[in-house]
C-alpha cells in the first residue's frame, strides 16, 4: 500500500514473481508436506486437519461463544487425528535385522516404494549349512534410514541375537528380538556419525520427497554419487566487424600513448584521466580505473605455516536429490545439493576458511534462467512451464517467435545496395546477427544474487531446523552499474 | 505525461552525473568526428572544487555551503543533510513553512502524510474487522451457524482497496487567500521575522571524503583548529581519519601506532570496492547492517542489497593481541545472523556479508602503512546469504 505514496519505487512487480520461485525468504507454507497416511486403507486414516487462521485474541473474559466453539472445534480435530490408529498392510512391510557390531541394518524382505531410493547392496558373507562360505549381496540401510522407515511404519526391524524363535505364521521371517521405535531412536542414534541433529534433518527433507544419501561413503561398499561435470564454457559472442576494428583502434591508440608517456600507478593519485584519449573521456572509465582494491573469492587466504587450523565441523554430510530427479542406487547422479549440518547452539557460523574450503569442491552455477510464466497459448499446444526449454514445445505456427526471425532476417539482406554483393562477405558492415531462438537475458539482479558456488548450511535448534544458502558472489564479474 | 512519468523524467534530469566529476566538449561537431575515429578526443573534466570542514567529536566532513551540498548530493547520493532525512532540505521546509503553501513536497512531508494515511487505514480496517466478528457472533447464537469471521475479504479494507478521505477539498479556498498573503509577506522582508538563514550543513563520512579527496580530487578537507582553515594535505588526510578511529578523538596526538586492522582502512576497502562498481554505498543503520547498496540511487529505487563488514584476520595471532575493538571480527551467532536475515528479507533486500581479509602483521611492515598503497593488500569478497526453504525447491 505505501508504494503508492512513497517517492522511490520498489522494482516492478515481475521481480517479486521471479522471486517467489526462488523461495521468498518468508516462512508462509513451508511446513506443508506430502499426506502419506494416504497410502494406508481408507478406514483406518487419520484425517489430518488444515490449518486454519490465527485468531486475534480473545475478546471479553476468555472468549465470545463462537470463538470458544471453533477453538473446541480445532482441538477436538487434533485429538482425533492423534488418535487413529496407523496401520499398514500385511503384503507393503518391510522386514530388517540389526546388526550392533556393523552398525547396520540388512533387509530381509524388501516391499514398497520406499526401497526404491533407500539402503545401498552389499555383499557379505555368509556360511550356508555344509560349511562353504558364499558372498551373498543383501540390502543394507544406515541408522537414519532405518530409523525413518520403522517410525514410518514400513519396516519391522528385529535386534540380531542368537536364540531362535517359532515362527508361528504371524511374521514371514523371525531372526531375533522385535524392536520398538522408540528402541531404535536410543540404540541407532549414536552410531556412525549420526546426531539427533542429523537425523531430524534427514527425516525432515525425506518426508518432503527428497532422496537424501551421505557425501562420504561410511564404509567402502557404498556407492559415491558421480562427480560433477565440467561447466560448460560461455561461447564467444559475436560482434560486428566494424565494431571489432575501431575496439582494435583504440587499444593501438592507448598503447602507443601509454608507451609515450609512461606512467606507473601512483597511489596518492590512482585516477588519471589522459587529455587526449578518448576512452578514458567517460564514466566508465573512471568507475573502471578504481577498481583496483583485490577481490573476488579467487583470491588465496594467506595462511602462515606455524597455524593449526582446528578440525572444522564444516563438511557436506547429506547429498540432495530433488524429487522429480531420476535416482539409480548402483549408480547415483551428481547431487543437486550438498548439505552440512550443525547444532545452531554449539557451533558458530562459518568462517571464511571454512566457507572457501566448501566452495572448492561445489560446482559453478549457471545463470538463472527467466521462468517463463504465463505464456501466450497457442492452440493446441500446451506450454511445460520450464525453463528455457519451453521451445521445443512449440508447433510450428505463424505468431511463434522463432518464424518471425526468420520472416525479418531475409528482408535486412535485401536492402543492402546491389553494388556491394560482389565484396567478400567478411567486409559488410554487419548488424549483429539474431539470436537462434528468443533468448531473455537472466535479469541482473538474480545473477548477482544467485552467486557462482552455493554451500547449504542446515543448522537445528532443538528441533527447529533453519536452513542457509552461502552463495559465493561474485559482485565484481556481474553486470556493472 | 502522467505524474510518475514527470517526475521520473524530472529525477533523471537532474541525476543524471554517477559523479561530481562531469565532461564537457566545446568542439564542433566535425572535429569531434575526426578526432573520435583516431580514438581522440577534447573534451574536459569540470572538477567542481568542492570544500568542507574536518570535525574530530563528529568524524565527519561537513559541507557548508550550498553550492558544494547540491553537487556533492545530486552527483552521487553523497552525504546526508544534518537536519534531515537525506538530501538537506531542512531551509526548504522552514521556507514552506512560512509561506504555507506547499510549492516542492521534500521527502519529510511525503513522509508525514504517509504515515497520517496509514493511521487512518488502520483504524478504517480494525473497525470493520470488529463489524464484521460481531455479525458472526450474532448469527452464532441466534441461529447457531457457524461462520468464521474472516480477517481479509470484500468488505474489509486492504492495503490496494482502501483510499485516503478526500480532506484537501476543503483548506483548498484558504489556501488561495493565503497565497496572496504569504508573497506579499516575503516581499516585505517576511512581514517582520527574522530573515532565514540555512542552518544545515552536509555531513560527509571519512569514507566518502576521502573517497572525493583521494580519487577524484574534488573536495578539499580544511582543518578548522588552525587559524585561517588550512586545507589538509592528502598524507594529513590519509593519518588523521585512521587516528579519528583508534581512541578519544584528540586533536592528532601520536600516541599509539596505526596498524592494519584500523576500521577506517576496513571499512573504506568495502566502500571503495563497491563505488569502484558502480554502486551507490549508503548508511545501512536502519536494517541492521553496514551500508546498503542502491542501483542509481535512493530516489530511484530502494536499495537491492545490505552489506555487512566481516574483518578476517589472516594470522588469528594478530587478533589476540590487537587492542583495536573491531565489529564483527569473529563469526557471529545464527541467532543474530538469522535477525538480520529476516529484517532484510522482509524489506525485500539481499543480505550480504563483505568479508575484508587483514594482512598479517608478520608478512607486512607497517611502512606501507604510510600510504595507501597498504590496500593492494587488502581483499574484499561477498558472500549472499539466503534461506534455503526446501519445501519450494522441490521441483
Amino acid at each position: 500500500m505505501d508504494d503508492n505514496l512513497e517517492q522511490p519505487h520498489a522494482e516492478p512487480k515481475v521481480q517479486a514473481g521471479d522471486d517467489l520461485e526462488e523461495g521468498e525468504q518468508s516462512s508462509g507454507d513451508e511446513d506443508e508436506g506430502l499426506d502419506w497416511t494416504k497410502l494406508m486403507p481408507k478406514a483406518s486414516r487419520p484425517i489430518i486437519p488444515k490449518r486454519g487462521d490465527k485468531e486475534f485474541e480473545p475478546s471479553k473474559q476468555g472468549g465470545s461463544g463462537l470463538q470458544q466453539h471453533i477453538l473446541q472445534r480445532a482441538r477436538n480435530a487434533m485429538f482425533e487425528a492423534l488418535r487413529a490408529d496407523r496401520t499398514i498392510s500385511n503384503k507393503s512391510i518391510s522386514y530388517g535385522t540389526w546388526h550392533p557390531s556393523l552398525a547396520r541394518v540388512s533387509v530381509t524382505v524388501s516391499r514398497g516404494t520406499a526401497m526404491g531410493s533407500i539402503g545401498h547392496t552389499v555383499p557379505r558373507e555368509t556360511t550356508i549349512s555344509n560349511g562353504i562360505l558364499k558372498t551373498q549381496k543383501r540390502l543394507e540401510l544406515l541408522p537414519e534410514e532405518a530409523i525413518y522407515l520403522i517410525e514410518r511404519g514400513s519396516l519391522m526391524c528385529w535386534k540380531e541375537s542368537g536364540m531362535e524363535y517359532p515362527n508361528d505364521g504371524t511374521f514371514e521371517s523371525v531372526s531375533g528380538s522385535p524392536m520398538t521405535v522408540q528402541q531404535a531412536y536410543s540404540v541407532m542414534i549414536g552410531q556412525e556419525d549420526l546426531t539427533m541433529d542429523r537425523y531430524q534433518v534427514y527425516a525432515y527433507l525425506k518426508r518432503l520427497g527428497y532422496t537424501v544419501t551421505r557425501t562420504k561413503p561410511p564404509s567402502p561398499f557404498y556407492p559415491i554419487a558421480s562427480p560433477y561435470p565440467p561447466s560448460l564454457t560461455t561461447l564467444p559472442s559475436s560482434i560486428s566487424f566494424m565494431r571489432r576494428i575501431s575496439a582494435l583502434f583504440a587499444s593501438w591508440i592507448s598503447k602507443i600513448f601509454s608507451f609515450l608517456f609512461p606512467n606507473s600507478f601512483n597511489w596518492w593519485r590512482p585516477l588519471q584521466i589522459s587529455k587526449w584519449l578518448r576512452v578514458d573521456k567517460n564514466y566508465g572509465f573512471i568507475f573502471r580505473s578504481l577498481r583496483f582494491i583485490p577481490s573476488g573469492h579467487k583470491i588465496p587466504i594467506y595462511t602462515s605455516p606455524e597455524t593449526k587450523l582446528p578440525p572444522s565441523p564444516y563438511e557436506p554430510f547429506f547429498n540432495l536429490y530433488k524429487p522429480p530427479t531420476p535416482f539409480r542406487k548402483s549408480a547415483p547422479p551428481p547431487p543437486d545439493y550438498q548439505m552440512v549440518v550443525v547444532n545452531a547452539r554449539t557451533t558458530p557460523m562459518p568462517s571464511l576458511r571454512e566457507l572457501t574450503a566448501i566452495y572448492d569442491q561445489a560446482p559453478e552455477l549457471p545463470p538463472p534462467q527467466r521462468r517463463v510464466r504465463n505464456p501466450p497459448q497457442i492452440q493446441g499446444v500446451s506450454y511445460k512451464k520450464s525453463t528455457g526449454t519451453s521451445d521445443s514445445n512449440i508447433l510450428v505456427d505463424s505468431q511463434a517467435k522463432p518464424a518471425d526471425h526468420s520472416t525479418t532476417s531475409p528482408s535486412q539482406s535485401s536492402t543492402m545496395p546491389s553494388f556491394l554483393s560482389g565484396l567478400p562477405s567478411w567486409l559488410y558492415p554487419r548488424t549483429a546477427p539474431p539470436p537462434p531462438k528468443p533468448e531473455r537475458k537472466p535479469n541482473p539482479f538474480a545473477v548477482l544474487r544467485q552467486g557462482k558456488k552455493t554451500a547449504i548450511i542446515a543448522t537445528v535448534d532443538a528441533g527447529t531446523i533453519n536452513i542457509f544458502r552461502f552463495a559465493q558472489g561474485a559482485f565484481e564479474a556481474g553486470p556493472w552499474f | 505525461m502522467n505524474k510518475g512519468g514527470a517526475r521520473r523524467y524530472e529525477n533523471n534530469r537532474i541525476y543524471a552525473h554517477p559523479l561530481p566529476l562531469s565532461f564537457s566538449d566545446s568542439s564542433s561537431n566535425r572535429t569531434r568526428s575526426i578526432l573520435g575515429l583516431l580514438g581522440l578526443s577534447r573534451s574536459q573534466v569540470n572538477n567542481p572544487h568542492c570544500e568542507g570542514y574536518y570535525d574530530a567529536s563528529t568524524r565527519s566532513v561537513w559541507v557548508v555551503t550550498q553550492r558544494d551540498s547540491e553537487i556533492l548530493w545530486r552527483r552521487g547520493f553523497f552525504g546526508k543533510g544534518n537536519l534531515s532525512r537525506s538530501e538537506p532540505s531542512w531551509f526548504v521546509r522552514q521556507v514552506q513553512d512560512r509561506q504555507s503553501r506547499k510549492v516542492k513536497m521534500t521527502s519529510e512531508e511525503i513522509r508525514e502524510k504517509r504515515r497520517v494515511e496509514r493511521k487512518q487505514f488502520k483504524l478504517d480496517r480494525a473497525a470493520a474487522i470488529a463489524k464484521v466478528a460481531a455479525e458472526a457472533e450474532t448469527i452464532f447464537e441466534t441461529e447457531g451457524r457457524v461462520v468464521v469471521p474472516a480477517l481479509f475479504g470484500p468488505e474489509i479494507p486492504s492495503g490496494a482497496t482502501w483510499k485516503p478521505k478526500a480532506a484537501e477539498i476543503e483548506p483548498s479556498l484558504d489556501l488561495e487567500l493565503s497565497n496572496a498573503e504569504g508573497e506579499t509577506a516575503v516581499e516585505n522582508g517576511e512581514g517582520g521575522e527574522e530573515p532565514l538563514e540555512d542552518m544545515e550543513h552536509l555531513q560527509l563520512t571519512l569514507s566518502e571524503a576521502f573517497f572525493l579527496a583521494w580519487n577524484l580530487d574534488c573536495l578539499t578537507i580544511l582543518d578548522p583548529e588552525t587559524a585561517c582553515d588550512e586545507p589538509l594535505s592528502l598524507p594529513d588526510i590519509w593519518n588523521t581519519f585512521q587516528h579519528a578511529h583508534l581512541a578519544f578523538p584528540m586533536p592528532r596526538f601520536p600516541t599509539s601506532e596505526l596498524q592494519f586492522d584500523n576500521p577506517f582502512l576496513v571499512h573504506y576497502a568495502v566502500y571503495h570496492h563497491y563505488r569502484s562498481l558502480g554502486w551507490v554505498v549508503k548508511n545501512g543503520l536502519k536494517f541492521c547492517v553496514d551500508y546498503l547498496l542502491y542501483k542509481r540511487g535512493p530516489v530511484f529505487t530502494h536499495a537491492e542489497f545490505a552489506i555487512v563488514v566481516c574483518p578476517v584476520y589472516e594470522d588469528p595471532q594478530d587478533q589476540e593481541i590487537s587492542n583495536t575493538d573491531l565489529h564483527n571480527a569473529s563469526p557471529f551467532t545464527w541467532s543474530w545472523l538469522s535477525t538480520i536475515n529476516r529484517a532484510n528479507s522482509q524489506v525485500m533486500k539481499t543480505l550480504i556479508l563483505a568479508y575484508v581479509t587483514i594482512p598479517a602483521r608478520q608478512r607486512l611492515s607497517r611502512q606501507t602503512l604510510n600510504s595507501p598503497a597498504c590496500f593492494a593488500h587488502y581483499s574484499v569478497r561477498e558472500v549472499i546469504v539466503r534461506r534455503f526453504i526446501p519445501a519450494r525447491m522441490r521441483d
